[in-house]
Order: C-alpha cells, then structure tokens, then sequence
C-alpha cells in the first residue's frame, strides 16, 4: 500500500514539473505566434541564404 | 496571358507593363520583381501567387525623421557597435510569401542581419548593421511593399501579458491532480482507507489553495465590485457556488468526514477560464483605439533662417517656422507664409475638394497640402489644435460601456430564484431532518452555480465574432455582437464610404483629339498634382513616356506646355476657354481640337442596394460632410430625400447621431475618416470601413473590410441568430441546473455525481454553440 503514496507524490511532481515547463514556454512567447512557424518549417534552405 | 499582375493581383490596366515575360500594373510591381528575381528570391511566388503589394510611391525624405536620435530611440530596442534591433510594425503582411520574403531579406541587403516576422501582431523583428542607417531600411521596406507603420510603437513600453495563460495552467494543473488521486474515491473506496483518503484530501487542499487565490482573482474581484456598485451579474451567484464548494469541502477535509469536491472546485475554475479565453482572442493586429496622434506626422521640417532642420513634433514651439511638402499632413494649427496653398481637409471635414489658403490665413491641424510645398508658421501646439480638441471632446461624450450584458441581466433573477430555493429547501429539511440542512442547503448552493450558465455567451458570442471575422468585420470585442443585434437605424458618411475613394469612373464628353495628343496629355497630366490630374495619369499609367516642353502650371487652374512645335492647354473651363464650366471636370485642348472628362467618384452601387433592401429605406439615413450636389443620385440608388444630410461637420454628425438615439432608435453607424469620430463613438455601434485593413482608420467598435459592404446585411442578420443561439445555450443550461438541484434537494449529491454532472452540462453547451453558429454561416456564406 505504501507504494501509492510515493507514486502520488511522483505524479504530482512531474505534473509540477510540467506546469513549470509551460510557464516557461509561455514566458518565451512560445504561444504568441500560432501561424508563422508552421509556415517557416516548408522554407527551403537555399545556399545563398547566409545565416547569422 | 492573365488579367491580373504577376505581383500584386490587381487587375491589368489596358496598357500592362511587361517585363521579365510576366505582366505588371505598375513600374513598382515591376521593379520589386527585377529585384527578387536577382537576390534569388523568385520563391516568393510560388508560396502563394500573386503576393506582393502594390508598392506606395514614396515621398522625397519621407523616413529622413528616422535619423533624429530622439526619434530613432522610440523604436530601438537595443544597439550596440555590431548590430542594431528593432520592431516594426508591417501593416501588409499577410500571407507565408510575406515571411518567406521578410526572413529573407538579408539576400538583399547583407547589412540587414536576421528578420523574425509575427504574423498575428504583423511585426517584424529586425536585426541589422549600424552602417545600415534606419531610415534606409525603412525606404527597402517601403520598396518592397512592406511600409512601416510608424504610428505604432510596438515593442517597447508593451509588456506581455501572460497572467491569463498562467492561471488557466495553474488550474488544469490542479483539476487533473485532484482527478487522480480522487479515482478511489469515486468508486466508494475512499471510506475504507481513512489513511489514504487523509492524505489525498490534503494534497488536494495544498493543491487548491493556487486555484482559489491566483486563478479565480478575476471572479471575486469583479462580483465585489458589481455588489459594491449596488449591482448584480453573473460572477456573483458564479462566486457564491464557488465559496459554497470551497467551504464545504474544507470542512469535510478538516472534520475527516470525505474528500470533498476539490476536483469540480479546480474543474470549474479550469472551465470558466477556457471560456473566458476563448473570447478574449481578438485581433492583435488590428488597432480599434487609435488617439489622434497616430494620425499626425512624426517629424517635420522645421526652417531656421536658411537651414532646414527635421525635428519631431512634440519639439515644435508656437511661433516656429515649418515647410510642409505635398501630401503631408499638418501637424498643428498654424498660420500659411507662402502666398497660397491647396489643402485637402477630406480628413476632418468630408469635403473631398481641396481648399484655397491664402497667405495670412489660419489652416488647421489635419490638413493635407496639395501640389506646392507649403510655409507655416505655427499657431498652437498639436495637443491643442482644433481637430485634437474635438476628438477629445466627442471622446468624453462617449458614455462608458452601459450596456448590461444579457447573461448579466438574467443572472439577477437567477440570483434571486436561487436563494429562495436554497433557503425553502432548508425549511423543509428542517422538518424532515434537521442535521442535513446545512449539506443541502450548500448542495445546492454547489450545483446551482451558473458554470454552463457563464459558458453559453462566451462561446457563441467567441464563435461568431470568428465567423464574423472570416468575412470580413472585425468587432472589437464580444460586446460589440450583443449591441449588433439590436439595431434598427443604419447611418452612413457618404464620402469614402457610399462611395469608392479609388475609383473615380472618367466619362469622356466629348473627344476629337489623335491618339498621340492624348499620349502628350497623359504625361502633362503625370506633372500635375492636381486630384483629377492624378487619377487621370493613373488611369493610363502605362501611356509611353514623352519629353514635353516649357511646361507650366498655374495652380488650380492648369497647365501648359509645347510637345514638337504644337501648344497643349490642359485644366478647368475658364483656363482652357472652353465653355461654361460644369465642375468635376478636365478640359483639354491643342489648337481647336478638344475634350473634356468628367470625374465621378463610383458609387458602391451594389452594396447600397443591398443596405437599403435589409433595413429599410425608411431606416436608412446619410450624413454627409460634403455639398449638396449628389443628392439626386442618392434618392436614385434608393435613400429617401429628408433622410440625406448634407454639410455636416464632425460635431453636426455627432449630435445627429445623439437626436436618433433621442428617439429611441439604436443606432448603427458608418463612415471612415476623422470627421466620423465622434459619430463612430456615440453610435450604439460604430463601424469603421477600411479600404486597407491595417492603415489609418478612426476608433471604433469594429472594422469592415470595404470589399464586404456588401454582405453586412449577412453579417447583422449573423448577429441577430447569435443571440437566438444563446438564449437557446441558456434555456438548456438552466434546465441543467433544474435536474442538478433536484438531486440537491433531495440530499442525494455526491462528490462523483458533481464531478460528471458539471463538466458534461458544460462541455454540451460549448458543442451546440458552436455546431449552430458554424452551421448559420455556412448556410449564409457559403451558398
């Protein structure tokens, strides 16, 4: 029995941990722009293209 | 071969420029092409076709202010030796073409280091070298098609606010852990375990405590401040269910009698705000709250003896000295110092024919100078110039959103229906058994609290400022939807919006002139500045070039000049001495051959028609700022003729607004310039027509797309189901609350009966909602 309580506690950390990640994501802008990426990944990387 | 330019989309003129084997509307299209096909960006097309913007030609020194330090540090957002960031605002993007090319842009200029565009905001992050001067990146860009927007300071001073998407997290976080470990609990298996049952209540009780003072805030704030205003709305009976669960299930924790209802404590919170969110999504990029200094110029020049000095406009002092150039806009009320001017006050006043100052004469803030560069001297500071004194003053005029939203309004009854319940149910249980009174009592306290009830209006009204917006209007907010719905009185501005500002149809009364004297006219015309001259020039833009000769022009009247020996007269009746004149009109004349066209702004016809058909003739009012000329061909294209008036000026449209409202009519309003201001303000709802979404337009509720005039009869009758819909969402969410306070009463409610009942009453209204509303613009739009 005393198993479930350290799973719980494990649970909740991770869910913790997960609500922390989507602070941070959210905090990086990371849901501000819900078009621009999905067009940006279908750009072909062209070898004039100096990157910085 | 296409009808429409390579570049822009546009419809061909009759003469296209062709070049590169593809065809273009004009040389800036053109060129914008030649320079992307040898930067190796020729991509561009193939995202999406026919992408670009037509390229606004661009005025001599027109970014020159964006070298002034001052000016430049309002839009900086760091700099060092290497590399210099800023944030401009790019009103015309819009489409992956417009990344592709914007992201690109270093394949151009190697000067500009990386570009990042936010297509919701249409920003574009840039990063480029300090050899690069700001004022060169912003003339590319305006090259290209992308013209800053400078009105706008984006990044600085704007702090992201991501409160909101925070306490959502916080909240499913909770709802979804208190789930979990309430599982046994929902199978009866709590009672056997108080060891267990102790632990987990407790956890929920840590859990919880983030959800009630971080994520509810908003609820709890605002039904104090409806109770203190002696006022009741829908967070207040929401506020009530949320204290009675919170309460009851810390004394069940804490008297280790159950687990209480943590779980549809932080589900319902979790919900609430989804809801919320789901209306608040609006248009970041659109800008219904413009003040009027986004209207003026930022900088100008300012005359100092002999030097010429760009200075910003808050730096001006009265009695300064400043040349204002052809098409700039007067920043402040000031006194003209060359001998004459043209202004063009179509901004402030409607009147769309450019006025004559003298000098000596008082020209007022908001003017447009016509033709010739312009000398001021400056009379009163911006902030406190005529035209800046009448938006605020109409701006205060502008009662503060009264409107009781409808959910609002029912809350009130419900509130009162609520209480009686609660407090009869606990007589009766006093008579039956008087231990449970306190448990029912809060039952239905618990079960009563309106979470389907506040969902409805979020979610229909949500959906159908989207569907709204995907044809074309763009509502400021949710509210705006509920104030569509009840008018009955359209009123409309006449210049700009019954009429097409880019469309002047030319009718040619008569013409004996060849075609290479017409030729030799079009290119006089390119010289002129004249309004007729332009759109004349315009109209034949592709018209071979000529070298013509001694051209004169002698404002407001004409022009002259000698094309292989042979004199050409070009302008009104009385210069060219041809008959009588008629107005709106260009006479042109070689020798004794002549013409003469006649300039007519286009009438919407089409959408007109339609406005009138919908509402009603009788309903159907224009306020219009210009003279009384056209009133016949409105009572032709169906207004009635006490219904038009003419001569208006901003505060005139304002207090006619006021006097239908007298009546008792609800008003909406139409127009699109800074004379309709006020008027947009008072009207119960105030719509902006655009003909390009994301330039100037004046504060409103909502902006129309001048393309979908048309299809607003649609869009009303939109509304008007909308509403239907959410009475619909409110009669099933209240029969919810009647079958979930029946069990109450009875002293039946379990922790795992809440936790199925709420969330299944919620997630039902949010799918009929949304399947009706969805459903109604299909059938309207689609078909």
């Amino acid at each position: 029995m005393g198993i479930v309580y350290l799973m719980l506690t494990i649970s909740l950390c991770i869910a913790a941990f997960f609500l922390g990640f989507f602070f941070w994501a959210t905090k990086n802008g990371q849901f501000d722009d819900d078009y621009g990426p999905s067009v940006r990944i279908l750009f072909e990387d062209e070898p004039t293209n100096k990157d910085v | 071969m296409h009808s429409n330019c390579y570049h822009c989309g546009e419809k061909l003129p009759l003469r296209p420029i062709l070049e590169h084997d593809h065809e273009f509307c004009c040389t800036g299209c053109a060129h914008v092409f030649g320079i992307l096909q040898q930067n190796d960006l020729s991509a561009f097309y193939s995202y999406e076709p026919m992408a670009g913007t037509k390229p606004r030609k661009e005025r001599a020194d027109q970014f020159a202010f964006l070298d002034l330090p001052e000016i430049q540090d309002r839009y900086i957002l760091f700099k060092n030796e290497q590399q210099i960031k800023v944030t401009l605002s790019l009103p015309s993007i819009h489409c992956s073409s417009c990344i592709y090319l914007l992201e690109h842009l270093n394949q151009i200029d190697a000067r500009i280091l990386h570009v990042q565009v936010h297509f919701a905001r249409k920003e574009a992050a840039i990063t480029f070298a300090p050899s690069l001067a700001f004022s060169e990146l912003a003339h590319l860009l305006q090259f290209i098609g992308y013209e800053p927007d400078f009105s706008r300071i984006e990044g600085k001073d704007k702090k992201r606010n991501h409160q909101f998407l925070f306490q959502i997290g916080v909240a499913g976080f909770a709802f979804g852990s208190i789930m979990l470990w309430s599982t046994p609990e929902y199978f009866g298996l709590g009672k056997d375990n108080p060891e267990f049952r102790a632990y987990t209540s407790l956890l929920s009780f840590i859990v919880s405590i983030p959800v009630l003072l971080f994520s509810a805030k908003a609820y709890f704030i605002s039904a104090f401040k409806a109770l203190r205003s002696k006022t009741i709305n829908l967070d207040v009976p929401i506020t009530l269910g949320i204290i009675a669960l919170y309460l009851q299930s810390l004394i069940q924790i804490f008297s280790w009698e159950g687990a209480g209802y943590m779980d549809s404590f932080a589900g319902f919170i979790f919900f609430l705000l989804i809801g919320k969110w789901f209306q608040s999504i609006t248009y970041a990029s659109l800008a219904f709250d413009r003040d009027y200094t986004s209207f003026f110029p930022v900088a100008v020049q300012r005359l100092d003896g002999e030097s010429k000095t760009i200075v910003s406009v808050e730096q001006l002092s009265i009695g300064d000295t400043i040349q204002i150039r052809n098409e700039e806009i007067i920043p402040c009320d000031s006194y003209l110092c060359s001998d004459e001017a043209y202004i063009d006050y179509s901004f402030v006043t409607g009147e769309s024919i450019p006025t004559r100052i003298l000098k000596g004469d008082l020209v007022y803030a908001g003017g447009q100078i016509q033709g010739l560069s312009a000398t001021l001297t400056v009379k009163a500071l911006t902030n406190r110039s005529h035209l800046t004194q009448l938006w605020n003053e109409t701006k205060n005029k502008i009662p503060s959103n009264q409107l009781i939203r409808y959910q609002d309004r029912i809350a009130q009854y419900f509130l009162i229906i609520l209480l009686f319940i609660a407090f009869g149910s606990g007589i009766v249980w006093y008579f039956l058994d008087a231990a449970l009174i306190f448990k029912v009592v809060v039952s239905v306290l618990i079960v009563a609290c309106p979470c389907a009830l506040a969902l409805s209006a979020p979610f229909t009204l949500g959906n159908t400022l989207r569907a709204l917006g995907k044809s074309g209007l763009y509502l400021k907010n949710v509210t705006v939807v509920e104030a569509l719905t009840s008018v009955d009185t359209i009123v409309l501005d006449k210049t700009g919006t019954l009429t097409d500002p880019n469309s002047y149809e030319i009718a040619t009364d008569y013409n004996d002139l060849d075609d290479l004297s017409f030729a030799v006219f079009v290119n006089l015309a390119r010289q002129s500045t004249h309004p007729y001259s332009k759109v004349f020039a315009q109209q034949n833009e592709a018209i071979e070039l000529l070298e013509l000769q001694q051209i004169k022009e002698i404002k407001g009247e004409g022009l002259t000049a000698i094309y292989q020996g042979e004199f050409y007269q070009m302008g009104s009746a009385l210069f060219t001495e041809i008959g009588t004149p008629k107005g709106n009109e260009l006479l042109l004349k070689k020798g004794e051959k002549s013409a003469r066209l006649i300039f007519k702004s286009s009438w919407r016809t089409h959408a007109i028609k339609k406005l009138i058909k919908y509402f009603g003739a009788a309903n159907c009012y224009v306020l219009s700022g210009d003279q009384q000329q056209d009133a016949k061909e409105l009572e032709t294209l169906g207004f009635l003729s006490h219904h038009l008036f003419f001569k208006q000026d901003p505060q005139d449209k304002a207090s006619a607004i006021q006097a239908f409202q007298k009546q008792g009519k609800k008003v909406l309003f139409i127009g699109d310039g800074l004379n309709d201001v006020g008027a947009l303000g008072l009207a119960e709802v105030g719509i902006a027509l655009s003909e390009d979404m994301f330039r100037f337009t004046p504060s409103s509720d909502a902006i129309l797309d001048a393309k979908f005039l048309e299809q607003l009869p649609q869009l009303v009758s939109l509304g008007r189901y909308a509403k239907k819909v959410l009475q619909l969402c409110l009669a099933f969410s209240l029969s919810y609350n009647i079958f979930g306070l029946s069990i109450a009463i009875s002293g039946q409610l379990t922790p795992l009966f809440a936790a199925i009942f709420m969330p299944v009453s919620s997630i039902t209204i949010v799918v009929l909602s949304t399947a009706l509303v969805q459903l109604k613009f299909r059938i309207l739009f689609k078909s």
